[in-house]
Order: structure tokens, then sequence, then C-alpha cells
């Protein structure tokens, strides 16, 4: 609970608005979060016409414009509660964003470097080389003069195990959230957090490749 | 960010750049990663099993100037040095003489790590070939 500092009434920690005099509540960022503060439970399956929604009810609420003339205390509470909600809205709108908040949320943020390379399976590893060395050759290719089809077929071809490892990557992703959602067991944070980490070695492929064919 | 001029150079001019047999009992292999980068390093080292010294260091690194440096650094450190000699590289000291800003201290970790798992790699190779040896040699010592 927080006290109103117009009225003296109680509000609850997630509450915008004063109940009793309805004067904006200073945002307290500690004491709130991005789900909570759009009033949706802690889930990461999140309806995105509904988000939006409730960012254009709340986006109104706040607007500095009707504070205009406000105390100094309110003018700010509407300022920094409409730009934590445009904070909110960004990272709650992207699926991945979420799942890497909802991680360090909970206390599972990918840990420090030093564990880093532990946490990726060394047959990606592998696979990553395998195919870093696989670019490397093609822009040699490229270099010596190769012809474009030569060059290009062989970045196609490249391509293709990374396209469907992002595929079942995606759809790993969605049955994680989905039991998330239902059970909240722990251990599934952590499987996440290891397909958090596995992206970014499929998104450097994948843009590594993007990069030779639009050159 | 500004790179100082030793991580230029080594990323210029990277040492040792290159791979040995993965099959020869003598090659260690590290093959490390740091996720949230998406760098990927390969470190390997060549023991010679008389001495017990490094003969040779190798790596090939798919990342940014500062993963490249620390890893052309490293191979150049470990050429000359024993098992436990490389073992006893730290991180720190790669940060020290590259001059790697904070940000940029994960390469060196990473590069202790490729360091690690490549001696670990060649110990394990050791023990599966040298079993046998060992078991004769066993009785006398």
């Amino acid at each position: 609970m927080q006290a109103c500092r117009a009225c003296g009434a109680g509000a609850s920690l997630d509450a915008h608005f004063c109940p009793q005099c309805r004067t904006i509540l200073p945002l307290v960022r500690r004491q709130t979060d991005y789900f909570t503060f759009f009033g949706l439970p802690r889930k990461l399956r999140i309806d995105a016409v509904d988000l939006e929604q409730r960012l254009r009810t709340l986006s109104r609420q706040f607007h500095p414009d009707y504070f205009y003339n406000a105390a100094t205390a309110e003018r700010r509470a509407s300022l920094e509660r409409s730009s934590y909600l445009n904070d909110a809205y960004r990272t709650l709108k992207s699926p991945v964003a979420r799942v890497e908040y909802l991680l360090s949320l909970e206390g599972r943020a990918a840990n420090g470097p030093e564990e880093a390379s532990k946490q990726v399976p060394p047959a990606l590893l592998e696979e990553v080389f395998a195919l870093n060395e696989e670019l490397d050759e093609v822009r040699e290719m490229r270099a010596s003069g190769a012809p474009a089809e030569e060059w290009r077929s062989r970045l196609e071809r490249a391509r293709q195990p990374i396209d469907a490892k992002r595929e079942e990557h995606e759809q790993q992703l969605q049955e994680l959230s989905a039991r998330w959602d239902e059970r909240g067991e722990s251990d599934v944070l952590d499987a996440l957090r290891d397909r958090v980490l596995e992206r970014n070695y499929i998104n450097n492929l994948l843009a590594g490749i993007e990069r030779e064919l639009s050159q | 960010m500004a790179y100082s001029n030793k991580v230029i150079d080594h990323y210029e001019n990277p040492r040792n750049v290159g791979s040995l047999s993965k099959e020869d009992p003598n090659v260690g292999t590290g093959l490390v990663g740091a996720p949230e980068c998406g760098d990927v390093m390969k470190l390997q080292v060549k023991v010679n099993p008389a001495t017990g010294v490094i003969d040779d260091a190798k790596f090939k690194t798919f990342g940014c100037g500062s993963a490249i440096a620390s890893s052309s650094l490293a191979t150049e450190w470990l050429k000359g040095k024993t098992v436990d000699e490389a073992l006893a590289i730290k991180n720190t000291d790669i940060v020290s003489e590259l001059s790697l800003p904070p940000v940029k201290i994960h390469c060196s970790v990473l590069a202790e790590d490729a360091i690690k798992a490549a001696i670990s790699d060649y110990k394990k190779k050791q023990a599966a070939t040298g079993k046998p040896a060992e078991k004769a040699a066993q009785p006398t010592a």
C-alpha cells in the first residue's frame, strides 16, 4: 500500500490514481513491473489487440496535456507514467523482449559471461562454426570473381538448415511459453533462457547471409 | 569506443589463424561461444608428448575485433608454455595486455575458456590413448 499525498487515502501499489481523490500517483519503479503496470498477470502469451487497447486507455489517462495546470508532483507523475508506459509497451509487445524481461524479473537473466559459453549446447557451436566457415568461403569465392549464380546457390543452401532451426526455435519458444503460463514452473524458465541465448547465434548467422546476398 | 593499438594490430594481422588436425592425439581443441553477442571461438594446441610443451597453437574466431585479438594473443602466449603454465593464463592478463574496455572483458573470458577447453580436450585424449601404457607402467611406478 502507498498513501496518496493529496488526500492521505491508501492506494494499492499497482494503482495509477488515488482511489479516493483521483490524483495521479507518483511512479515508484522498484514497486512495479511492466506486467503489473498494464494490469496483466506475469504470463507470456499476451493478446496484441488487448495490449494495444490497454496502452491507449492508459496513455490517455496519463497524458501530460491533462496535467498542464496541475501541481509539480502530478505533472511529474504524468510524465513518468507516460514514459514508463511506452517502455513497458515496447517490451511486452515483442515476444522475445517479453521473455527476456520475464527472465530478468524472475532472476533468471542470462548469467554473466563467465558461464555463458557453458549455456550453449556444443552441437550448436559446432554448427555455428561450420556455417561461419562456409560464409567465409563464399566471401572468398566472391572476392576471386566467381560467377554470381555459383555463390548465390551456395548461400541459399547454407541458409536452409538455419531457417529450419529458426522455425524449430520459434515453435519451442511458443510451447515453453504456453507451459510457463499454465504451470509457472521454474525449470521452464531455464529452458526459455537457453532458447533466448541460442537465438543470438541463429540471428547472427542469418544476418550474415542476408548481408552477403544484398551486397 | 576506440580499440587500443594492440587490438587493432592483432585484428589486422592475426597470429596463428588456422586449424590443426582434430584427429591428432596430441592436439586439443576448444570450441566456445558467447551467446550474448553470438561470437564463436575455436582454439587448438599441439603438445609435444615427450616434453609436455605446447609446440603449436592455432585459432579461428568469428566475432568482434576484441574477440579476435584476445584469441590471437592467447595463441602467441601458448606457444612454448607447458600445459600447466597454459592453464595459469588468466583473462585479466589478456585484458591488461590489450587494454580492453569493460564492455569487452567477456571477449577475454572467452579466450580463457577456450584455452581451458583445449587443454582439457588434450588431457581427455591422452587419458584415452594412454590408458594401456599407464596401466603397464603402474607396477613399477
